[in-house]
């Protein structure tokens, strides 16, 4: 096979096939490593991260606890210094601006008592010292619309004994800023009994706090969470979650892992925990989260998971390009190295392909070196040297047995043309032959030629062996029967010169089976002599057969001085004299049967009353279906040679008639036509031409009913033959199923009563009551029914 | 064939003319069978014109001659010619229907 495309030579090649192979292990080589390298960084990468966060987290929280601390042991000596229940207002108020005035975040703070604890009149007594805009500031606080007691800034520290830290809040009115405050119970000494004797707060801007967790960075977006006890977002650099509550935020379309987080968070625990992104885009994100001390609030660092690995994304990414680049060159490598290896043998390829279309003299790749490719190529160079000459004395023997076979070819039309074919003949003798030879030259042969006006002689010969030393002996033998064969000569005499020219040269020992006969033709008899060949047969008009049992001598071209004497035969008027060779008898068929002289006796008889062309076509057609399949072995020679009656000059056609009827009714009009037309012309009595039609009717009427199966046209073929003047012969032949109606047995229709008789079947009764004679046979696939009326 | 149909006082007279044979058996078949369910079971086929008949035609004949004794009608031939007798003979047949030589003859016995 010829590859026209490049590309698809490519792809079937060696070259793409060892870069498939390579790529194939690279990629498995690279894949391996990858994959694990990818597994332990990104573990690696979240232990990392999740240090990361929780230090950033603690570190964040002690920053929030180092700005609390002072804040927060600050009132410690303020409050001990307001357990004194002498110290004065001013004095107070003196505290509390000194105190505002150095804390930096303490932006405000207020000193609150129980009520009348300053004078009778004093129901509500609160200083409060506050810094605004760099300025410090003073006022009282409390009244009617400003009913301190109920604040929580108040009420928790007093109910609880203990230091409180509000929830944050915006403060309008004060600082305008986020705060938040802490509220230190007071205790005084009254009567010996230490009682609750007010608050001492401190408003803290929650400014700086913002800061501090705006200051938290982590990866690229993570971001730091301040929440306060009740889940309020008190700083946060996302704007979206300003003034929310976590919490909310938790349970609005988070999974239980961000609630439970949350949760967690709120109650004061610390962890690193996965959990949604709070914001409006939820991204996976971890959370790291601790709780600010003493304030119950925590501290949060969230940031997305994807971030966490966006490194190593990067440089996975990094290194795929480089694995795809490095693998690129490596193929391109193989590619490029492998088609330099295969290049010599795709040339050796082309070489090849030319020299299978017959260019013997097509160019072999040069090789230089001695590697592999180098050896096939000068393998190929011998092949190519053998196959050249190989070829060249095929041609020669090919041409020479060409030559061979069309001299063969010539010598047959030599033989054939040698036959003798124009069989005229005077009017009272019919003579026919034919010879189909088993090879393209034979060694049978056939020979009639008149030897004055009123003598024929005739031959037939079989020469032992076939082919081209067959028939140039079978050629000498008629060329001396045509030289030695002189009128007035016996026969006997021809034979035995014939013979003994035959035996002088004959170094091959061939020898011929040889009959010979002068006829005359005035009287009808025959002079031969049979020289060891098949026995003739004779074909009486009524079918009669016999077989003409002499033999004259051996056959010739044995001894020379073989003997020959001569028979005498004497024809009765239309017997038909039939020469064959054994190719007939011997004829096998695809199971090795012969066809064998009983066949051949058959088939004769069967044909009767033919002319000697038709005899012989139909006998050689019968003994072609017999060997149908199966070679011919040897010649198949006939001739067949008909003395006819010379005092009754009419014609067997006018004795004959045939009808062709389809296998349908209404052709019986046919039938009474013709017997109709016959009866005139043969004076057939009116009785036998009712009985003739009804059994032809009959015949017909049964073969059309029941021998077909089909639905197909058949053709019935009936021969009505005036054997003489008072006898009728009816043919007819089928080819439906076999039916013998010899076998059918008839009831007795004279004994029967009306109910015993049948509706049937009484047609063949009549064909056997009215005929002289029925004869059945199966003739192949045919019925064939004769019957003859006498009249 | 051609069939001449006549109603006489004892039965119906069916006259076959021509040739009876397997092209057209059908015809009389008919015209017997269409007889015979019309409770016509007096019948006489003449016979006097008809040129041949083979087996078909016998076999129609056989048959109205066994449907109508089966109903105890009658069924008879008459005017055979000779050589049509001749087929009737060699059939058997003769001794089965009861033929007459002429139709008056046959008239009388109906």
């Amino acid at each position: 096979m010829q590859i026209r495309f490049p590309l698809l030579r490519f792809f079937r090649g060696l070259a793409f096939r060892y870069s498939l192979f390579f790529l194939i292990a690279i990629l498995l080589i690279l894949f391996f490593p990858l994959l694990i390298g990818y597994g332990t960084s990104s573990v690696l990468l979240f232990i990392q991260a999740q240090k990361e966060a929780t230090i950033l987290t603690e570190q964040t929280v002690a920053r929030f606890e180092n700005v609390l601390q002072p804040t927060e042991l600050v009132p410690q000596t303020l409050v001990q210094a307001m357990e004194n229940p002498n110290i004065s207002y001013e004095e107070v108020l003196r505290i509390a601006r000194d105190f505002v005035h150095h804390d930096t975040i303490v932006f405000g703070t207020c000193l609150a008592f129980e009520p009348f604890m300053y004078g009778k009149e004093n129901y509500w007594y609160a200083a409060y010292a506050f810094e605004k805009k760099g300025k410090l500031n003073t006022r009282m606080l409390g009244g009617p619309g400003y009913d301190y007691f109920k604040m929580d800034w108040y009420r928790l520290p007093k109910i609880l004994n203990k230091a409180v830290w509000t929830e944050p809040y915006y403060d309008a009115g004060g600082g305008d800023t986020l705060m938040c405050t802490y509220s230190t119970p007071i205790y005084r000494n009254l009567k010996g009994k230490r009682t609750f004797a007010g608050v001492l707060t401190m408003d803290v801007s929650l400014a700086g706090f913002a800061s501090i967790v705006k200051s938290v960075n982590i990866f690229k977006t993570g971001y730091g969470l301040l929440v306060s006890q009740n889940g309020k977002i008190i700083a946060s650099p996302r704007l979206s979650l300003g003034n929310k509550n976590i919490i909310d935020i938790s349970k609005s379309g988070r999974g239980q892992q961000t609630q439970n987080a949350i949760r967690e968070m709120i109650t004061g625990k610390s962890g690193f925990t996965q959990m949604d992104g709070l914001e409006s885009k939820r991204f996976p994100s971890y959370l790291s989260y601790a709780p600010v001390a003493k304030t119950g609030w925590s501290f949060g660092i969230l940031f997305p998971e994807e971030e966490l690995y966006d490194d190593m994304y990067k440089f996975l990414k990094v290194m795929s390009w480089m694995f795809g680049i490095s693998i690129l060159i490596l193929l391109l490598t193989t590619i490029f190295i492998t088609r330099r290896m295969t290049r010599p043998i795709v040339r050796l390829v082309d070489a090849t392909q030319k020299i299978g279309q017959g260019d013997f003299n097509a160019k072999l790749p040069v090789r230089k070196s001695k590697d592999e490719v180098a050896q096939l190529t000068k393998a190929f160079a011998v092949m190519q040297d053998e196959l050249r000459s190989y070829i060249h004395n095929l041609e020669e023997t090919t041409t020479a047995k060409e030559k061979i076979e069309s001299e063969l070819n010539v010598a047959h039309n030599i033989q054939m043309g040698m036959l003798p074919r124009g069989f005229s003949t005077p009017e009272n003798w019919d003579l026919f032959a034919t010879l189909d030879p088993a090879k393209a030259v034979g060694g049978d042969l056939y020979d009639f030629f008149y030897l004055d006006d009123d003598h024929l002689c005739i031959a037939i010969g079989d020469v032992a062996g076939k082919g081209v030393p067959a028939s140039l002996f079978m050629m000498v033998t008629r060329t001396l029967l045509r030289a030695k064969t002189v009128s007035g000569t016996p026969i006997s005499v021809v034979m035995q010169s014939i013979n003994s020219e035959l035996c002088k040269d004959n170094p091959s020992q061939m020898f011929v089976t040889f009959f010979a006969g002068i006829v005359d033709l005035k009287t009808g008899e025959m002079e031969f002599c049979n020289a060891g060949h098949n026995y003739p047969y004779i074909l009486s008009q009524g079918g009669g057969l016999r077989q003409l049992k002499i033999r004259n001598g051996l056959p010739l071209g044995i001894y020379e001085t073989a003997e020959y004497t001569s028979g005498k035969f004497s024809f009765t008027p239309n017997e038909i004299l039939v020469l064959t060779t054994d190719g007939i008898t011997e004829a096998l068929n695809t199971s090795n049967d012969f066809f064998g002289e009983a066949k051949l006796a058959a088939s004769l008889a069967s044909l009767a009353n033919r002319n000697t062309k038709v005899l012989t076509e139909l006998l050689i057609g019968e003994l072609k279906r017999f060997s149908t399949g199966a070679e011919q072995a040897d010649d198949i020679t006939i001739l067949a040679l008909q003395y006819k009656d010379s005092n009754k000059q009419e014609t067997m056609g006018d004795r004959t008639s045939q009808i062709k009827l389809l296998n349908q009714v209404s052709e019986l009009d046919k039938i009474v036509l013709k017997i109709e037309e016959l009866s005139e012309r043969w004076n057939i009595p009116a009785k036998a031409v009712l009985e003739i039609t009804l059994v032809l009717e009959e015949l017909f009427t049964n073969v059309v009913f029941y021998a077909f199966d089909d639905k197909e046209i058949h053709y019935i073929t009936v021969d009505i033959t005036l054997v003489d003047e008072h006898t009728l012969q009816l043919r007819l032949e089928d080819d439906g199923k076999p039916f013998n109606l010899l076998e059918k047995q008839m009831d007795d229709v004279f004994t029967q009563t009306i109910d015993e008789r049948k509706i049937g079947g009484l047609g063949i009764h009549f064909v056997k009551a009215m005929m002289k004679n029925v004869e059945y046979e199966r003739s192949g696939n045919n019925n064939v029914v004769i019957v003859t009326k006498n009249f | 064939m051609e069939l001449l149909e006549q109603k006489t006082d004892q039965c119906v007279v069916v006259s076959i003319n021509g040739r009876l044979d397997t092209t057209n058996y059908a015809i009389l078949e008919k015209k017997l069978m269409d007889l015979i369910e019309g409770h016509q079971e007096k019948i006489l086929v003449e016979c006097s014109n008809m040129d041949y008949i083979s087996s078909s035609g016998l076999r129609i004949l056989l048959m109205a001659l066994k449907k109508i004794s089966s109903v105890k009608g009658k069924f008879a031939l008459c005017g055979l010619q000779e050589n049509i007798n001749e087929i009737f003979e060699i059939s058997g047949f003769t001794s089965i229907f009861e033929i007459h030589p002429t139709k008056d003859e046959a008239l009388k016995v109906f």
